[in-house]
């Protein structure tokens, strides 16, 4: 499967404070990745260096093959770009604002598309984009997106600022356009439910890395939350990096791991832990996401 | 492109055009109650023995236009960082600035050209040659300034960093400065050649400007 967003060893650097070192990762063709982390961990960094809005110090990207800093602008036809908050031009109504669009996408634009998301929202033609709600803004510019009808999406924490309604409705549309038209699809979300309910592939990051990237139901077939009942007053006095974040509340261990109940059992005795009655369970996404960057 | 910025500065550039105007028929209707109340000799003694321009209440007009147009059209670019839309449509990001500048620098000329058709519209009816063309010559480097304002406006509104933004306007006072210098009628004859030039040259500070927008400075 072709890759139509590759990076390689990106680093990145605020000042001092390092964002991420050596960062490498692809998004094949055909599908939507999410990328999860916490905040401050480089998702909107890897957005605006994936937009060409920011220079990273080192490493490369790609898309479509070409590189993002010398990239030609007509290949931008084919990129969709959702920026954080669902900005658009505040000065132009919802007719201007789709004339103004089309002009620039001849032979691909689908005016329909737009309106048909338009009728939903119930709002005058001639409305502005400035008078209107975070969620009526947020189809319009989905609106605009599905009119361009790009092969690649890039959307910037697109539930944010979204009622539980719109965020349905954000998420609905797109998936059925993306789906049915074979679309890829690189987002980012504060909203985990959202990103379960929308992505294929998922990459979560921590502090300056990746801690994975995987298919989401491969991701939630093998990670696991492990309990089991300890002594009173034992506390965690091991470390072992294939089991993640391991802490005790009254009484009871907890930790994930991508380990079968098997090993975790091998390894929780090999590092002497006292513990007894051993579960495993299942995750969502949320709970995944937890599991892997811890609850602090 | 241009439609886009028709819609931003539509009802500005009418105010712009009104303002400007009204100033310059203001100097006008000065020029006319002197010739009406002493005559039109007094009129022409007091420009060629006291360099009377009559329309001196011009000179700043224009900087403040085009500082204001450069606000009108790249404030909303830059709220909300809007501006990253305008570089994601499929033109060169060259393209798509110099197209904003030109708006802006065609709206400011035009307007220069109405003011001139205003006031040369009366004043060759009742002025030597000379005298009206000196008053013209005169209020060129006016209007030269109002297109550098609007020009270092854009440069230091699409500047990403504040700290940079405020070395920006520091400069942009001291290269507007230039503009100023003598308020001798045609003293700046000789030199306007260069002036223009000079002015011409500011379309490229904007670039810097996005240039730095686009390797995310802040």
């Amino acid at each position: 499967m072709n890759s139509v967003i590759s990076c390689q060893h990106l680093t990145h650097y605020y000042g001092k404070r390092k964002i991420y070192e050596d960062l490498n990762f692809e998004v094949p063709e055909g599908r939507i990745l999410g990328l999860l982390g916490k905040n401050g961990t480089g998702k909107t960094t890897t957005i605006n260096i994936l937009s060409g809005y920011l220079k990273p110090r080192s490493g490369t990207c790609q898309i479509f093959g070409q590189d993002i800093q010398t990239m030609d602008p007509a290949l931008r036809r084919r990129i969709g770009l959702l920026i954080e908050g669902h900005v658009q031009y505040q000065f132009m109504n919802i007719e201007q604002i789709e004339r103004f669009y089309a002009s620039f996408y001849p032979g691909q634009w689908r005016k329909e598309a737009y309106y048909e998301l338009m009728a939903k929202l119930k709002v005058a033609p001639r409305q502005m984009i400035s008078r209107m709600s975070c969620g009526q803004r947020s189809q319009v510019a989905l609106g605009l997106i599905l009119a361009q009808n790009p092969d690649l999406l890039v959307l910037d924490d697109f539930s944010i600022g979204l009622d539980p309604g719109y965020r349905r409705l954000f998420v609905d549309y797109l998936r059925e356009f993306v789906k049915a038209e074979r679309k890829t699809v690189f987002l980012t979300s504060h909203i985990i439910q959202d990103m379960e309910r929308l992505v294929d592939d998922c990459i979560i990051m921590d502090y300056g890395r990746i801690l994975t990237q995987q298919p989401l139901d491969t991701l939630l077939d093998t990670l696991h939350r492990f309990t089991a009942r300890v002594p009173e007053g034992y506390d965690v006095a091991f470390s072992d990096a294939d089991l993640f974040h391991p802490s005790v509340i009254r009484g009871t261990l907890e930790l994930h791991s991508f380990l079968s109940s098997d090993e975790v059992s091998a390894r929780l005795t090999a590092n002497g832990v006292p513990f007894s009655d051993l579960h495993c369970e299942s995750l969502n996404l949320e709970d995944a996401f937890i599991g892997l960057t811890g609850k602090y | 492109m241009f439609y886009k910025e028709y819609l931003k500065t539509r009802w500005y550039l009418l105010l712009m055009l009104l303002t400007t105007s009204g100033f310059a028929g203001y100097g006008l209707l000065r020029l006319h109650r002197v010739a009406a109340v002493n005559g039109i000799g007094h009129a022409w003694e007091v420009m060629l023995m006291h360099d009377v321009v009559f329309i001196d209440l011009l000179e700043y007009v224009p900087v403040i236009c085009g500082l204001v147009l450069a606000l009108m059209q790249f404030v909303p670019e830059m709220y909300h960082k809007c501006l990253k839309l305008t570089l994601h449509l499929p033109v060169s990001h060259l393209k798509a600035v110099n197209q904003m500048l030109l708006w802006g620098v065609a709206a400011t000329v035009a307007c220069a050209v109405v003011n001139y058709a205003i006031l040369w519209g009366y004043m060759s009816q009742v002025l030597a040659n000379e005298l009206w063309s000196r008053i013209l010559w005169t209020a060129l480097p006016w209007y030269l300034a109002g297109l550098a304002a609007y020009l270092l406006g854009a440069w230091i509104i699409l500047e990403p960093a504040w700290r940079r933004r405020i070395v920006n306007i520091v400069v942009a006072v001291l290269v507007l400065k230039v503009y100023f210098v003598s308020e001798q009628p045609m003293a700046y004859f000789g030199f306007l050649p260069w002036l223009a030039l000079y002015t011409i040259a500011l379309l490229s500070f904007s670039w810097i400007s996005i240039s730095r927008f686009k390797e995310g400075k802040e």
